[in-house]
């Protein structure tokens, strides 16, 4: 099977996904109950889409193609407001953060349809240890190389986006120390990691059609990598962050990408190399660990600071950029994550107030749902 | 020094009490032999020994006293149904309207229809209204214990326990109601026709109120440690329950309202060991024995039929109730059917309205509430059975083996 063509998208467009947690309002516990809250949306006018996920309790919010915050936002809100009304008619709550707290893998359920039973099947408890729950951030692209040199420049800053969105503190019960264990997870799977350094879609080609003659891969939906092409939108898809706890901070992380995507489209020539990678795991693991705390290690320079210097200095350079993309208020949610925190910190204090993660779990919610 | 001084007498003179812990031991025993082998609740089995071992069955258990076994039942049904109320959301009912619907019309057809029978059957009107009020009711006891059980979880199981509890309120309100009437016909003045009633409610209703308001002091007071607090509770349920019993409240009002007032006004759920605890847990297993012990199948006897329209028209009744509001309120069909067949037991709250009826008028006693009581043994039996298997089938039960844990 060959890759599709890489379909053509307006540049710098952007789309979101949030993958959310449904909980019993009884216990705050995950509850399976996606079959029941998208038929109760069924019957709702909506912008985007809202679908099912692996298991049974998790749902999927798209919103449709946006060009910049303002339209995001608005759409983002309308999506929240009619996933939370068929929530609270089901006595179901509705969440972000990367991870559910206390819930236990083993109890998860699969969604009924072909493709997550396969999944399930091929990656056994790996598939319900997936109950994670992440933000993708797809990003116009004006042609298919370009969308590859997109992917290895953007690469440099993952370890930006992992701990601006990072609100995944807790697993099974524990505080893991990471600020986001939820990517943890996903580095379990075979496919994770990056894509492989080519610059040009002909050898991309080359390669997609290398793995699946190996057997190892039927599509693109097989690589589980923190950005990858997704020719059919004519997109990069970003993987990497954790669902924020609101969708304001989700909009605004995506504009984050979308500024910067300009930046590096327009004004940063250099082109990537196979050495930015050298960092990359490690950078990427100090983000996971630590969030903004963690340390940035410049792959061309060589030079290091905290994650959170480096994001106010990308921050200064995207400014002309945010502005064209009418996106100054996202920037100054980016700003006021830097000082006030990620979401993993609002757990943290949530849980030293607290002392019980159903009570935090409670809270999560409220904040998501806007009650 | 002679023999007797330091030998039992003989024959041995064997206490009650002996035979009553033999019987806990049997009964778990068969509880889990028919989880393990049947894949039936283990409740079934606690129910089976006691009729099969009781007065009603072999009789090989001798009759134990009243009044000790009363507070048994009532002790570990207040547990029952205070964990019921506690687990039971009512801001929900302001979010959905049509769950309140559905409670109420389930609650209505099954009062007409129980009613419309017993009159075609020439029962009189006071006792029909009574025997059709105690129909109403599902058993929290054996709805609360089977999800704790299986560790279901759905919108099924969540409208089940909210049904329950709703259900469980207007049987036993207008339970006294009707049962007030009833001296009403037999000549009470009314002025105590009248009062009674009304003490009985809102005196339970305030002493509900008064356990909500201790509830939040102490747990502000004690903060998170789970397990002290459990005890507390139980105590404190005890307490409550034994008091409603001294003041002629109703010991199943108070305790379920306490718990519906307590998760209402703390808005935060809390998690609690089961039955808060073992000796929680003891209690509700030596209840379901004594319901057992209690069962008085005689009844079939003579009104076989009326028994067996009894509990076809009340299953009727309830699961096309909930059926025609199913869509609106949003579930399945298949969720639908599900809800209204795990609504069918019957055990602990309606034989005590039963009871209660009994003793006040005799005639009740040796009359229809002789059908009324098979009809409750009979749903207490399959009642267990039929929410596991609504459960199931609703796909709200954990999907790797439940008898790993629980």
């Amino acid at each position: 099977m060959s890759l599709m063509p890489f379909a053509s998208s307006r540049p710098l467009s952007l789309g979101v996904e949030l993958e959310l947690q449904l909980l019993s309002c009884n216990d705050y516990n995950l509850v399976s109950s996606a079959p029941d809250v998208l038929r109760r949306i069924a019957k709702r006018e909506h912008p985007g889409e809202i679908k099912p996920e692996m298991t049974r309790s998790m749902i999927e919010i798209n919103t449709s193609v946006q060009q910049e915050y303002g339209g995001l936002i608005e759409e983002l809100h309308a999506l929240r407001d009619v996933v939370s009304e068929a929530g609270r008619f089901l006595n179901v709550a509705i969440a972000g953060g990367g991870t559910h707290p206390f819930q236990h893998w083993s109890e998860q359920k699969i969604f009924d349809a072909p493709r997550f039973h396969y999944l399930s099947e091929l990656y056994g408890y790996l598939a319900k240890q997936f109950t994670i729950f992440g933000q993708h951030v797809h990003i116009g692209c004006p042609g298919p190389d370009e969308a590859l040199h997109l992917m290895h420049m953007l690469s440099r800053y993952i370890p930006h986006f992992i701990a601006l969105s990072a609100s995944s503190p807790f697993v099974q019960g524990h505080d893991t120390g990471f600020a986001s264990a939820r990517l943890n997870s996903v580095f379990s799977f075979p496919l994770s990691g990056r894509a492989p350094f080519v610059l040009r879609w002909e050898d991309f080609e080359r390669f997609f059609s290398k793995m699946t003659a190996t057997g190892v891969v039927e599509s693109m939906k097989d690589f589980y990598w923190d950005i990858r092409p997704k020719p059919e939108f004519g997109t990069i898809e970003v993987r990497v962050c954790d669902t924020p706890l609101t969708v304001e901070v989700a909009a605004a992380i995506a504009c984050y990408i979308q500024a910067m995507s300009r930046y590096i489209m327009v004004e940063q020539r250099t082109p990537p190399e196979e050495d930015d990678y050298l960092v990359y795991t490690f950078n990427r693991f100090q983000a996971c660990r630590f969030g903004l705390e963690g340390v940035f290690i410049d792959p061309r320079t060589h030079e290091q600071r905290s994650i959170r210097e480096d994001i106010t200095d990308m921050l200064a350079r995207i400014v002309d950029h945010a502005r064209e993309l009418h996106a100054v208020e996202a920037m100054e949610r980016v700003r006021e994550i830097l000082i006030a925190g990620n979401g993993t910190s609002w757990l943290r204090k949530t849980y030293a107030r607290e002392h019980n993660l159903g009570d935090v779990m409670q809270l999560q919610a409220e904040l998501w749902m806007g009650s | 020094m002679t023999w007797s001084d330091y030998l039992p007498a003989w024959p041995l003179e064997i206490s009650p009490a002996l035979w009553l812990a033999l019987t806990l031991v049997v009964a778990v025993l068969v509880g889990e032999a028919f989880m393990r082998h049947l894949k039936l609740p283990r409740i079934v089995g606690y129910i089976g020994v006691g009729l099969l071992l009781g007065p009603g069955g072999l009789g090989l258990l001798p009759q134990l006293p009243a009044t000790e076994w009363r507070l048994v039942i009532d002790l570990a049904l207040g547990i029952l149904l205070f964990e019921l109320g506690s687990k039971v959301n009512l801001r929900w009912l302001k979010a959905n309207r049509w769950i309140a619907g559905t409670s109420l019309l389930e609650a209505t057809a099954t009062f007409a229809a129980v009613f419309s029978l017993l009159i075609w059957f020439g029962v009189d009107g006071a006792t029909a209204t009574v025997v059709a009020t105690i129909m109403i009711v599902t058993s929290p006891a054996i709805v609360v214990r089977t999800i704790t059980e299986s560790r279901a979880q759905g919108q099924v199981t969540d409208r089940l326990l909210l049904m329950t509890a709703l259900n469980c309120i207007y049987a036993v309100v207008f339970h006294k109601l009707a049962v007030a009437a009833m001296h009403g016909a037999a000549g009470t003045s009314f002025i105590h026709t009248a009062l009674q009633p009304l003490y009985l409610i809102g005196g339970s209703a305030l002493l509900a109120w008064l356990f909500g308001m201790t509830f939040e002091r102490i747990h502000h007071y004690l903060g998170h440690h789970e397990e002290t607090f459990s005890f507390i509770l139980f105590g404190m349920i005890a307490f409550a329950t034994i008091l409603a019993s001294i003041l002629k409240l109703s010991p199943i009002l108070v305790l379920l309202a306490a718990g519906l007032i307590t998760r209402y006004r703390r808005q935060r759920p809390r998690t609690f060991p089961p039955h808060f605890g073992s000796a929680g847990a003891v209690l509700v297993v030596l209840m379901f024995i004594a319901n057992g012990l209690a069962a008085d199948l005689s009844g079939l006897r003579h009104s076989f039929l009326l028994v067996l329209l009894l509990i076809s028209v009340r299953a009727m009744a309830k699961v096309l109730a909930v059926l025609s509001l199913a869509h609106q309120s949003g579930l399945s069909l298949r969720q639908g059917v599900a809800l209204g067949v795990a609504l069918m037991p019957m055990s602990s709250v309606a034989l005590l309205l039963t009871l209660e009826t009994g003793m006040a008028f005799p005639a009740f006693g040796s009359g229809p509430g002789l059908a009324l009581m098979s009809c409750i043994v009979i749903l207490e039996l399959l009642g267990p059975i039929l929410v596991q298997v609504a459960l199931q089938r609703a796909g709200e039960m954990p999907e790797n083996k439940p008898e790993n844990k629980s």
